[in-house]
């Protein structure tokens, strides 16, 4: 065909893919494929076009047919290696550039892009032979640092054994010594050698590449050079060598980087620590050593004087360390260190995290240390003062001893903080309105003190005083995302969902810290879902917050290829632990859970919801997973002795962690598998894209009946004593059930045939991959087997209700805050979906019929009939609440309960009754919510 | 006491303390990645010895001839770490990097006009201003900044190869230029 004609009728569908209108796309294929039915660039697009409009089935039909003709033209493979990576099928990708290029074996291309392929999913044991065999043939050095690279992470990854990974390590390096030229023409090259070397302990090998001038000048230049420099003198003790290279530059460079002041620390006690016994001979070294670096570190603070506190700084390690080993009896040093350290950097903002780890002092040293502070509080007049006087509380209320933290002490220190406050906010008056004021921290130290004082009694009144005193600040310094921190959780615990929601908006969480920060406000937060009403903003939240992970898997991978093209090797294991550490968040599936929990309160509970959120949980149950949540972000400085102002305010005292996801995971994986009629062999026929990387744990390889009924320890710890409860119901429920669905549940045969049914319906083509052999039970049905014996419920399902009902009127009763009626409320309401789920299939009469269930019927109906009851109680409670906190008499309470911040008369009366407005009015939304949402859901399928 | 040493990937995790601050922008994991696997480095990060990100600069290598040059893409430092000279020592990596690594003739960057404070440590460092960028922020409407607020300082400093000093000139405040085109206004 003509080039330019077919350019011409071919260019349209591209135009109309990069603009988004899949529908044209497709209209105009499928114009071209009536006139040209075969054509396989025309088919891709298409599917392309399909997968985007999110029309899998007939994608996949098509994608079928181009890959069985073994595509090879450029336009081709890339549309469908779009297609299938849309698809999730990574691995066909691999093969088909793998068949493109065996068809032409001299074309580089293709080549790399089965190399590229592989790359993107950690195929390292493939990738690497595509490599060597790229090397050979096109003998471009950087093959020879693709296959290494490619070799050094198979022996990183996981799932390689400790044996084999020498073995790695040394293929690598004799690849390397066949390189035509020495790897230090590039940083990135030579740090590839290095790090070989490193893991071969070829340290003398490593100098000798360091020594060389090139060397040398790329450790000087490059960061990245320079830190595997330090890793490779450290591990193979060349101290003397790392000490005179670090005094070097920080006295002729004046470099003041930090590691730096670190190695000759290290390298002064080197002889003491890197020796089991040490000898007298070793501790003599280590004192001269000691006595250079004293005068090191003096000299280079003295000439720095104001303008660099590294000096200072390493005096007070040196003079730490030396107490730690025994060189120096007591800390009268460090004391001294301590007090210059104040007067010369006591008005800078990181004063007090800079001398925080020097403040572990012994009683003694203590005490002196006290009376010094005592002795030098400073004013507020002057904004370095100011700053003075921030560090000085701080400081002074970082080693307040336990018997000093009571509720009423906390309160009056909090007064304390808000006085200073108001006289330091006249010093950042002119201010624009978009600049932070010099003050703010003593807002957030009195919110500290605040939430101190209710953590050990001091009453629900001095949360409110907190959330008043951090409004006002906010008004005063409009971005400070600290003030928001603290409120968002002093709101959650406070029940005012809304209001902690608001200000979570306005730190403009975006991308990536959607990942670190959302815990924020999805912990758990279907305790203040209300989409059972009908309003799903958390639902939504959840979704919009887990956009980052598909960003993610789009993304990444071109970037570690990029890293290879580019040549930038020492990038390459970040890029693929970030891509990892996302796509196995904890973050990613703590919301996951949240979000199913919340859809089943507002979507009908049918086997298409089962089949696939059981799908998805069973995938995230296998899963390895990182913890990336930002939680050092909420500052902290509440006494050393007591918890840290995160765990204090955190919902229901624990963040669910990994023990949290698991068992939950356990009591929803396990009830939608017994609704469900998808098993593993059905599940494995249905499967469109990969299957997700599964964790290494050996645990992941038992049977999944095994551990869905495994308890941990650790994982029942992280629980709340309400959240085991219905942890223990569920499992009562499911042992109870199991027995009938495990005999009515349709064989494999049945529910695949349907499947194919259902597909042939909408496609006009039966279900792919299918054989006959599949749709054929084995010779017996099911049914023929004894029907097992109906049991009564065990009573703890029936109790579980009652008991819910019996903690939620003491909640009531004894006044406690309403993130805890809510807990107890939602949990209830969740056993009642649990148990709808469970009990989906012996609900059609024709089932009770047939299986003779009419017991197991009569059962279940007094357990609803309950349940309902329970529910409906609590529900009214609610109700009643949250015309209560509507109230004007509960706003007057509030007002009333915040004398403390009120008694310098700067915060307003009006200002205090808006907040206590804004509280009550968030509070009773919820409360109301939550009512109605109990009752819509108690009124569904009866 | 600060650790200087390269920006990594996963660093993404670690940079809230830094991006909420409302000044400094974050983008998508692609913005980042895009530096890190070309030009790691001039991408930078000071951190406290507690492990907590003080601050961090991304740059890159751009221009043909006399006109390559390092670019300060984004330089940012957490708001209780700053006036600790942390913006200065990030700023002289990425010079000397950008003078001995690359040979580049000097070193640019966007700033807005109203951002008294950077502008104002940049001339500190011998930058100086090299044009005025018309709306280079996007049209906002006129703030109570005004123009100062959608405008930006195109400012440069130059390397020793540009002993001459070429690549600066002394009235740029008065070169106005179009931020769609680059044509003299
Ligand atoms: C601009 C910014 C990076 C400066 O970082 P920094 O670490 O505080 O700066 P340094 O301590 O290295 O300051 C170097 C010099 O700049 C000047 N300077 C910096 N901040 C100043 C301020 N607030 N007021 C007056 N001068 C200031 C001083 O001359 C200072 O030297 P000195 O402390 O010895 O007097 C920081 O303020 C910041 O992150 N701002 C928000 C993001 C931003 O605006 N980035 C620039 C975009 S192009």
């Amino acid at each position: 065909m003509d080039p330019v004609a077919w350019e011409r009728q071919i260019r349209p569908i591209y135009d109309a893919l990069d603009t988004g209108s899949n529908k044209s796309a497709i209209l105009a294929c499928n114009k071209l494929l009536k006139k040209y039915p075969k054509n396989g660039l025309t088919k891709a697009l298409k599917a392309l076009a399909l997968v985007r409009s999110q029309k899998v089935e007939e994608a996949l039909i098509l994608c079928d047919e181009v890959l069985a003709h073994k595509p090879t033209e450029d336009a081709t493979l890339s549309a469908m290696s779009h297609v299938l990576r849309g698809l999730g099928r990574h691995t066909d990708v691999v093969k088909m550039f793998e068949d493109a290029f065996k068809t032409q074996p001299g074309n580089e291309e293709y080549a790399a892009q089965t190399f590229f392929a592989n790359v993107r999913i950690g195929n390292w044991r493939a990738a690497q032979q595509v490599a060597a065999k790229m090397h050979k043939t096109f003998e471009n050095v950087r093959y020879v640092y693709w296959y290494v690279t490619a070799v050094m992470l198979q022996a990183k990854d996981p799932a390689t054994p400790e044996k084999m990974r020498e073995l790695l390590h040394q293929l690598a390096h004799r690849q390397l010594m066949t390189s035509p030229s020495p790897s230090y023409i590039q940083a990135d090259r030579l740090y590839q050698h290095l790090t070989v070397l490193r893991e071969l302990k070829l340290y003398d090998d490593a100098q000798k590449v360091l020594e060389h001038d090139t060397g040398k000048t790329m450790y000087n230049n490059s960061l990245a050079v320079d830190e595997l420099r330090r890793n490779l003198w450290q591990l193979s003790g060349r101290w003397t060598q790392e000490r005179e290279l670090a005094v070097q530059r920080i006295t002729e460079k004046k470099d003041r980087n930090w590691l730096e002041f670190l190695s000759i620390l290290d390298a002064t006690f080197a002889p003491i620590v890197s020796s089991e016994e040490v000898s007298d001979e070793a501790r003599t070294a280590c004192s001269e050593q000691i006595s250079r670096t004293r005068e090191l570190f003096t000299r280079i603070s003295e000439e720095d004087g104001l303008k660099d506190r590294s000096g200072l700084l390493g005096l007070l390690e040196l003079a730490k360390r030396s107490k730690h080993y025994g060189f120096s009896q007591d800390s009268s040093e460090l004391l001294s260190l301590l007090q210059t350290y104040w007067h010369r950097f006591g008005d800078k903002a990181c004063f007090y995290e800079d001398v925080k780890p020097y403040l572990e002092l012994d009683a003694d040293a203590l005490s002196r240390w006290t009376s010094f502070i005592d002795s030098v509080q400073p004013s507020c007049n002057t904004e370095a003062n100011l700053r003075r006087a921030i560090n000085w509380h701080k400081t002074r209320r970082f080693t307040l001893p336990e018997c000093e933290i009571t509720p009423e002490l906390e309160s009056a220190r909090a007064s304390e903080y808000i006085k200073a406050y108001f006289a330091g906010l006249s010093l950042g008056k002119d201010l624009a309105e978009t600049e932070l004021q010099p003050a703010d921290d003593l807002v957030i130290l009195a919110a500290h003190a605040f939430v101190s004082s209710w953590s050990i009694g001091g009453g629900e009144k001095q949360l409110y005083n907190a959330s008043v005193v951090l409004e006002y600040g906010l008004t005063k310094s409009s971005h400070s995302y600290h003030m928001r921190l603290l409120l968002i959780q002093i709101y959650r615990l406070l029940g005012s969902a809304s209001l902690a929601l608001e200000h979570y908006r306005l730190l403009g969480i975006k991308q990536v810290q959607n990942d670190t920060l959302s815990h924020l406000i999805l912990a758990r937060a279907s305790t203040f879902s209300l989409a059972g009403s009908g309003d799903i903003t958390y639902s939504n939240e959840c979704l919009e917050s887990s956009q980052i992970y598909m960003t993610n898997s789009h993304e990444t991978s071109d970037w570690i290829v990029r890293a290879f093209t580019q040549e930038k090797y020492s990038q390459i294991p970040d890029l693929i632990a970030l891509e990892d550490r996302l796509d196995n968040s904890l973050q990613r599936d703590l919301v996951k859970l949240e979000h199913v929990r919340m859809r089943l309160t507002h979507e009908p509970i049918n086997s298409e919801l089962i089949d696939m959120e059981l799908i998805e949980l069973k995938f995230n149950f296998d899963r390895f997973h990182h913890d990336n949540r930002d939680i050092d972000i909420i500052s902290n400085y509440q006494p050393s002795c007591q918890k840290s102002i995160f765990e204090q305010s955190v919902l229901f005292k624990k963040l669910p962690g990994p023990g949290w996801l698991f068992a939950f995971l356990k009591i929803y994986i396990r009830a939608l598998q017994q609704a469900s009629d998808v098993d593993d062999m059905v599940e494995a026929k249905l499967l469109i894209g990969d299957r997700p990387k599964q964790s290494h744990d050996p645990e992941v390889q038992r049977p999944l009946k095994e551990r869905l009924a495994t308890r941990k320890q650790v994982e029942l710890d992280e629980l709340t004593p309400n959240e085991l409860a219905l942890y223990d119901f569920a499992t009562a429920l499911g042992d109870w059930l199991e027995p009938h669905h495990d005999h009515i549940r349709p064989p494999p045969a049945k529910v695949l045939a349907d499947a194919s049914k259902q597909t042939e319906a909408k496609t006009g083509r039966p279900l792919q991959g299918i054989e006959p052999a599949d749709l054929t039970t084995n010779g017996h049905a099911k049914k023929d087997e004894e029907a097992p014996p109906v049991k009564d419920a065990p009573e703890s399902i029936a109790c579980f209700f009652d008991d819910m009902l019996a903690r939620f009127k003491k909640l009531v009763e004894s006044g406690e805050l309403p993130s805890e009626l809510l807990h107890v409320a939602t949990l209830t309401q969740e056993a009642l979906l649990l148990f709808t789920i469970e009990t989906l299939r012996f609900k059609p009469a024709s089932v009770v019929k047939m299986y003779k269930l009419g017991a197991l019927a009569t059962s279940c109906k007094a357990i609803r009939t309950k349940a309902v009851a329970v529910l409906k109680d609590m529900s009214t409670e609610l109700t009643k609440l949250s015309e209560k906190e509507g109230s004007s008499d509960q706003r007057k309470a509030f007002v009333q309960e915040c004398q403390v911040v009120q008694d310098g008369e700067q915060i307003a009366h009006d200002f205090v009754l808006n907040v206590a407005k804004r509280v009550t009015d968030s509070r009773k939304k919820v409360e109301e919510g939550i009512a109605k949402s109990i009752l819509k859901i108690c009124s569904k399928d009866t | 006491m600060s650790v200087l040493r390269p920006f990594k990937a996963t660093d993404l995790f670690k940079f809230n303390n830094i991006n909420l601050d409302i000044w400094t922008e974050t983008y998508g994991i692609s913005f980042y990645l895009q530096y890190l696997t070309r030009w790691p480095d001039l991408c930078c990060v000071q951190e406290a010895p507690s492990g907590r990100m003080m601050g961090y600069v991304l740059g890159k290598a751009e221009g043909t001839g006399p006109e390559f040059h390092g670019h300060v893409t984004a330089l940012s430092v957490a708001p209780e770490y700053r006036r600790l000279s942390l913006g200065r020592k990030m700023m002289a990596l990425l010079e000397f990097v950008s003078d001995e690594t690359y040979g580049g003739f000097f070193v640019d960057l966007y700033v807005r006009c109203m951002n008294k404070v950077a502008i104002g440590m940049y001339e500190g460092l011998g930058y100086s201003v090299y044009r005025r960028v018309r709306e280079y922020y996007g049209s906002l409407g006129l703030g109570p900044g005004g123009r100062d607020e959608e405008d930006a300082f195109d400012m440069r400093k130059p390397l020793s190869r540009d002993p001459q000093r070429r690549s600066v000139r002394a009235n740029g405040r008065d070169v106005v230029v179009s931020a769609h085109d680059g044509s003299v206004l």
